[in-house]
């Protein structure tokens, strides 16, 4: 750890500033296909996002982005929270990242991402409602064939491909943690959200998820 | 397209800008507070608090009405007064960041460092202590902090004339008190 109190407390700062509500925007109005884009990308969030449950270990190992053979990079959870470190150590590795580090029970509610090619993100109002399984698994194959899935993979805490990640796109990663370490198992101990942007993520606005502390149905990735 | 006046409200919502601004200001943000706060834990506290603040407040600021550094100083200033009316025990338990719960003894030691390189300004505003108020907080930005007359009065929001009439009074009142050295306060003219 070479870092100064310099950095960690800028670090808090921008967790601090993420979290904050976001200042009152002079209302827009959205047209059709914002509309559509938006709730495409909420869809992916309901596919994509994994809560985990109780995981076992409470040692918190030296900070490490672990770089494996076929060029992929491991990150594990608790490194986000020094989000900027992660965003230093990434871009060191070639990689353009916007990491935003959340308490669990918080989500950016807005639309951040400028789509890439090869996304596959919208669904269609009728299939975010559908309870037809084989509606449901379509889209969700759908969403898992995007090249955002394949590029931030919910594996090994998160499994960063560099290939699928072209010049000027940015990973766009929110993690959300649990503060309290949960008593009851199983309890969600964090839970994460990936896109690929072509460009620069806008702002997050932060939003209650009041969901956020229940497991539903949710499985754990698997190697987590 | 809007014409864009760059003041300081894009840094409570860019956390590029006010990375930018943190590291520009960070260094003469502990210094300030090491003038007047002898404990480094104490100074990592009110660092963090200092640049809460500038969250909270960063839609105040003119760039019209003075330097960043001024205004900065000015919210300093005002989180200082703010600590001392509340107990130090409070200040922590409301507080959103614990300052001191991110230093390490490296940052401990350089925070030491600095407190002791800025004794020559703690003796310095002992020596002003017994001034008004007001005439001794203008004093201090200038003669201690290096500011401008007009900029600490920015700083303070008062007016320019204002500021004058009370420096040329605080400088009068000091030349009468013994062992304060004359170059110091009579650092800062504009």
């Amino acid at each position: 750890m070479n870092d100064t109190f310099e950095d960690r407390l800028l670090a808090e700062l921008k967790t601090e500033m993420a979290i904050r509500p976001a200042r009152a925007a002079a209302p827009r109005r959205m047209t059709g296909r914002r509309i559509f884009a938006a709730a495409g990308v909420l869809g992916l969030a309901a596919a994509a996002a994994v809560a985990v449950p109780m995981v076992v270990g409470t040692d918190t190992p030296a900070y490490a982005l672990t770089k494996n053979a076929d060029g992929s990079i491991n990150l594990k959870i608790h490194e986000f929270r020094d989000p900027d470190q992660v965003e230093r150590d990434l871009a060191g590795m070639g990689v353009t990242a916007d990491i935003t580090y959340l308490p669990l029970g918080k989500w950016c509610g807005n639309l951040r991402v400028t789509p890439v090619d090869g996304d596959h993100l919208s669904m269609s109002p009728e299939e975010l409602a559908s309870e037809d399984p084989a509606v449901t698994e379509k889209a969700r194959k759908r969403l898992l064939s995007s090249i955002s899935y394949k590029a931030i993979e919910m594996r090994n805490g998160i499994t960063i491909h560099p290939e699928y990640i072209k010049p000027g796109q940015v990973a766009v990663i929110e993690v959300a943690e649990n503060q309290v370490k949960p008593t009851d198992s199983p309890g969600v101990v964090w839970s994460v959200r990936g896109h690929l942007s072509a460009g620069p993520a806008k702002p997050c606005q932060v939003v209650d998820q009041p969901g956020a502390f229940e497991v539903g149905d949710a499985t754990p990735p698997p190697g987590s | 397209m809007r014409l864009k006046q760059t003041g300081l409200a894009d840094i409570a919502d860019d956390p590029v800008a006010f990375e930018a601004f943190y590291r520009r200001h960070f260094e003469a943000v502990t210094r300030f507070l090491a003038r007047r706060v002898g404990d480094p834990h104490a100074v990592a506290d009110l660092t963090a608090e200092v640049f809460l603040a500038v969250l909270d407040s960063a839609h105040t600021y003119r760039p019209g009405k003075g330097s960043e550094i001024a205004w900065l100083y000015g919210v300093a200033r005002n989180t200082l007064l703010a600590e001392r009316r509340r107990s130090a025990r409070e200040l922590r338990a409301n507080s959103r960041i614990a300052g001191r719960r991110l230093l390490e003894s490296d940052d401990v030691s350089r925070l030491e460092d600095r407190i002791d390189a800025e004794s020559p300004a703690r003796r310095a505003m002992e020596a002003m202590a017994g001034l008004p108020e007001n005439d001794r907080a203008l004093l201090e930005l200038v003669a201690v902090d290096g500011l401008s007359p007009a900029e600490a009065a920015a700083a303070l929001g008062i007016r320019q004339g204002t500021a004058r009439v009370r420096l040329h009074r605080a400088r009068r009142a000091l030349q009468q008190i013994p062992g304060v050295v004359p170059p110091l306060v009579m650092e800062g003219h504009r």
